[in-house]
């Protein structure tokens, strides 16, 4: 997150640098940055589920601890939003949610990457989402699901224009579950390198570098800000999974 | 003790109680069940991250709600143009509705505010 250097470049930290370079038929299957910090992800939330649940004692230790609250707390969470029966997507809104979790905290140490700053992952994340929504609701409710996006007891008049309202709705949904993850990553990160870039500026231009630590400062605060969006983001990703989740469970309210 | 009294009254009597109490006991129970689960949802709400957090992410949900609604409509409308080559219609209509869409949107935010109260609907 520090400047680069003498070349201040707050966008430089989104770059893509493939690391073992592989393709298969012309399309680039790169072993990138962005994929090795995937795997690190996986790797630390593997180890701490797989070695907190190891020992399961009934005083649990501090990674005992940790794994049970993150589990608590996404189950009180599906819980809360999608019912009971919602209880059978645990897996799917848990995994999510650790990814995001995860992606977003190692974000914020320096020198590595965010993964979740690149629209094209929490995309695929919302899809993913969405089609689980649609798969799932036309599984269990066949040609009822669509009652989705007809609202109840409305003039015949206004339906067609009510229908085509829900289902721009609808279809906005994976696009703003995506941008929001995306955008508050991003724009977090390039705050936070410009405010650095203030640090060395001012560190280089004589008298005025009493004011350095100002900025300096900021980054502080700015660092505890990130952190509580970081954890807040994820938490609203699988909330509003398990709310979109609740509609393929239960649809027409 | 006291109920050896009534014992007279043949073990009907007695069974209706006993269901009576054990309704009753059942009832306590559920009602003990839901506080609790109403306080753990409770505490969830504290985790993340309190009063400024929940606004915080309330506030950006309500913009990327709303700013998806229009931008949707407005790309579903550009699309329609681009096929059936009726340059601005769509692009107007489809705007219009997506502006709507996500006006549609933050109500459904406002109106309801996910309670665990009201999960298990039919």
């Amino acid at each position: 997150m520090a400047a680069e250097g003498n070349a201040i470049d707050p966008i430089h930290q989104f770059e893509i640098h493939p690391i073992v370079k592989f393709s298969v038929g012309g399309t680039d299957l790169s072993f990138t940055n962005s994929s090795l910090f995937m795997v690190v992800i996986l790797a630390l939330i593997s180890l701490l589920m797989l070695w907190g649940t190891s020992s399961r004692s009934l005083v649990p230790g501090r990674l005992q601890a940790a794994a049970e609250m993150a589990y608590e707390f996404v189950a009180s969470t599906v819980r809360g939003t999608a019912g009971e029966s919602g209880m059978k997507f645990f897996p799917f809104v848990f995994s999510l949610f650790m990814f995001v979790f995860f992606s977003n905290v190692i974000g914020l140490i320096p020198y590595t990457f965010t993964v979740t700053s690149q629209i094209i992952v929490t995309f695929a994340l919302a899809a993913l989402v969405i089609l689980t929504v649609l798969l799932y609701g036309f599984y269990k409710h066949g040609a009822h699901f669509l009652h989705l996006f007809v609202p109840s007891g409305v003039s015949p008049f206004l339906l067609p224009f009510l229908v085509l309202i829900e289902v721009i709705s609808f279809v906005s949904r994976p696009i703003s579950l995506s941008v929001r993850l995306f955008a508050n990553m991003l724009a977090g990160h390039i705050t936070l390198k410009v405010f650095a870039g203030f640090v060395t500026l001012l560190l280089g231009a004589g008298a005025w570098s009493a004011l350095a630590p100002l900025p300096l400062a900021a980054i502080v605060l700015l660092t505890a800000f990130e952190l509580l969006v970081a954890v807040l983001q994820a938490y609203v990703f699988a909330i509003l999974t398990c709310v979109y989740l609740n509609d393929a469970i239960h649809p027409g309210h | 003790m006291s109920k050896h009294a009534s014992d007279g009254d043949g073990p009907s009597n007695e069974d209706k109680e006993l269901r009576s109490r054990l309704d009753k006991l059942s009832g306590a129970l559920a009602e003990q069940r839901l506080e609790a689960h109403e306080r753990q949802a409770q505490e969830t709400a504290t985790v993340a991250g309190g009063e400024t957090g929940r606004a915080l992410s309330l506030g950006f949900r309500v913009l990327s709600e709303f700013v998806a609604g229009v931008v949707v409509g407005g790309l579903i409308g550009w699309q329609l143009d681009v096929w059936l080559s009726t340059s601005p219609l769509f692009l107007i209509v489809f705007l219009a509705l997506g502006t709507a869409a996500g006006f549609w949107n933050v109500y459904r935010i406002a109106a309801q505010p996910t309670r665990p109260g009201q999960k298990n609907k039919p």
